[in-house]
């Protein structure tokens, strides 16, 4: 059996953990520069009058009026919630596939002799006892399943939050109530392309389509959900995260900016945030793109983009080398007079770090290099994020960084934040 | 009970050391005493991911021995034992009080966590 473990409307969750005064009340998250909602826990999505991906400026006064709380995404409060939640999930289980920051897969296998639903409870609020963050389970045969399982969980109150499908019965009547486009893995595509075929239900899908039709309109992916909606597992729980492909990083500057040093500057930094995830997986990249664009959405400015892709003479993850090319690509695209608003960068190409090729004419010795990029990592975790980083990032980045007027305090990672409780007014 | 997979054996801590003598003269006479040098960390914080920190703000809770900027250590996997200092969500508001028999009758008063520690600055 397998498990689904996830948070309910974690990010807004995350932030009423540290604030009683809100909870039963709606919250929501809003994006990298406050540019608008990403994230609201049930009683904001009730009030069906506030839509999402809404950029912020134009919802405002409708969030003050509905008496909703807004904060601007704390990134770093989050994770750490989540890295509490995916170690109290190893408590039940040594097979823990953590799919993203607050969803998990568990293996059950280990577990036939005990009462699944009881299990489940027990999960959920040993969680909630730790954390404060409440979560929902979903219990079944396969993931596909266990994703149902999941949701359901959540939709049909009786259940608690912990929904078990254990037997075929219980399989089979989850189906029928499942529309097809509910399916983990289901796209727009191929829902309408079922839709139109007259299938509308996981039930249908799962047994009044043929095999035959599956493969040939929906690849082997579509196979796999297929047989794993009837209870045969296929896709085995992942344990570590797959090596990337491409690893990049843009976020729009908090004001525009003119000046081609800021965004050097920006720039060098994003170089330095990207360059570290490389040598966290052990890859180096062949190509570096940058690209610089100006706010399209202003009809007021004159516009501007351009991007560029330089090949490394040799593939490396070496924080220097990457900026300086990073650099000389930006200087061949900027053009003066515009406001830009974004640049972004991507290391693509990447490969695992000993099937690098050396350059003969490389002038920097690569093992010294690889021991000083080492030290900067050692540094920067110990002493926090950019404590040391090349001069190239400078110290302007009140200049150029996004902006994040209401971001909560970071309550469980700086002492100076912490959560503080007025003990003359209680 | 049946064992029905075999996951990977974890390694050792590298940290801990046999206690062989290193010195080059005499054999150190400590060399079989050795033990590992006392960790805040490993005493004050018992369930790591149960536990948060909160500082104090104001002399309000002297009777509890908490004084203003003090700091709070909470483990949130402790069960509500009567007589455990705590903290408490009261009306959505954070409280530290004793916890009494019937602290959790009324459904507006929550527990937030037990206090297992208070840190002091003299």
């Amino acid at each position: 059996m397998i498990a689904l473990v996830d948070c309910n409307s974690f990010y807004a969750s995350c932030e009423q953990v540290f604030r009683p005064d809100l909870w039963g009340k709606p919250v929501v998250v809003l994006s990298n520069n406050d540019g608008c909602v990403i994230a609201a826990n049930k009683e904001a999505k009730a009030l069906t009058q506030i839509p999402m991906f809404e950029p912020v400026f134009k919802i405002k006064q409708l969030l003050i009026d509905h008496d909703v709380s807004f904060f601007s995404s704390n990134y770093t409060l989050y994770g750490e919630m989540s890295q509490r939640v995916m170690n109290t999930l190893k408590q039940f289980s040594p097979q823990v596939e953590i799919y993203s920051i607050d969803e998990s897969f568990i293996d059950l296998a280990n577990m036939r002799f005990v009462n699944l639903d009881a299990h489940g409870h027990h999960i959920k609020n040993t969680i909630f006892r730790n954390t404060g963050l409440p979560v929902g389970v979903g219990i079944a045969p396969t993931k596909v399943l266990a994703k149902l399982a999941n949701r359901m969980s959540k939709k049909i109150a009786h259940y608690k939050h912990v929904c078990v499908l254990d037997t075929p019965e219980a399989c089979k009547q989850a189906l029928k109530d499942a529309e097809i486009k509910d399916v983990w893995g289901i796209g727009k595509k191929h829902c309408q392309r079922l839709n139109n075929r007259g299938i509308f239900t996981a039930n249908q899908f799962a047994y009044e389509v043929s095999l035959e039709w599956v493969r040939k309109n929906m690849t082997v992916v579509g196979e796999r959900i297929w047989r794993e909606l009837r209870g045969e597992p296929c896709l085995s729980l992942e344990m570590l995260p797959k090596a990337k492909k491409a690893i990049g990083t843009a976020k729009s500057f908090g004001n525009k900016l003119t000046d081609l040093g800021l965004i050097e500057e920006a720039c060098a930094y994003y170089i330095s945030e990207v360059s570290e995830v490389l040598r966290k997986q052990n890859s180096c990249a062949q190509f570096i793109q940058v690209f610089l664009q100006t706010n399209y959405h202003s009809d007021r400015d004159a516009q501007y983009s351009n991007s560029i892709t330089v090949t490394l003479s040799t593939a490396t993850n070496d924080t220097f080398i990457l900026t300086l090319e990073a650099t000389k690509a930006l200087r061949t695209i900027y053009k003066s007079g515009y406001r830009y608003k974004k640049v972004g960068v991507n290391l693509s190409g990447l490969i695992p770090q000993e099937f690098v090729q050396m350059n003969i004419f490389d002038s920097v010795n690569p093992q010294e290099r690889s021991a000083l990029m080492q030290t900067v990592d050692k540094l920067n975790q110990k002493y926090g994020k950019s404590t040391v980083n090349s001069g190239l990032v400078g110290n302007r980045q009140e200049k150029w960084e996004l902006i994040k007027k209401d971001r909560s305090p970071r309550y469980t990672t700086q002492w100076s934040e912490l959560l503080a409780i007025d003990s003359n007014w209680s | 009970m049946e064992f029905e997979s075999i996951h990977k054996i974890k390694r050792p801590d590298k940290t801990h050391k046999a206690g062989s003598s290193e010195q080059t003269g005499f054999p150190s006479p400590a060399t079989h005493y050795l033990e590992s040098t006392i960790d805040l960390n490993l005493i004050l914080t018992r369930n790591r991911d149960a536990t948060f920190f909160i500082r104090i703000q104001g002399d309000g809770w002297r009777e509890h021995m908490i004084c203003n900027r003090d700091v709070l250590i909470i483990d949130r996997s402790l069960p509500a034992t009567a007589g455990k200092l705590a903290v408490i969500v009261k009306d959505g508001d954070f409280t530290v009080a004793r916890i009494a028999k019937d602290s959790f009758k009324d459904s507006d008063t929550v527990l937030w966590g037990v206090v297992t520690y208070i840190i002091h600055a003299v």
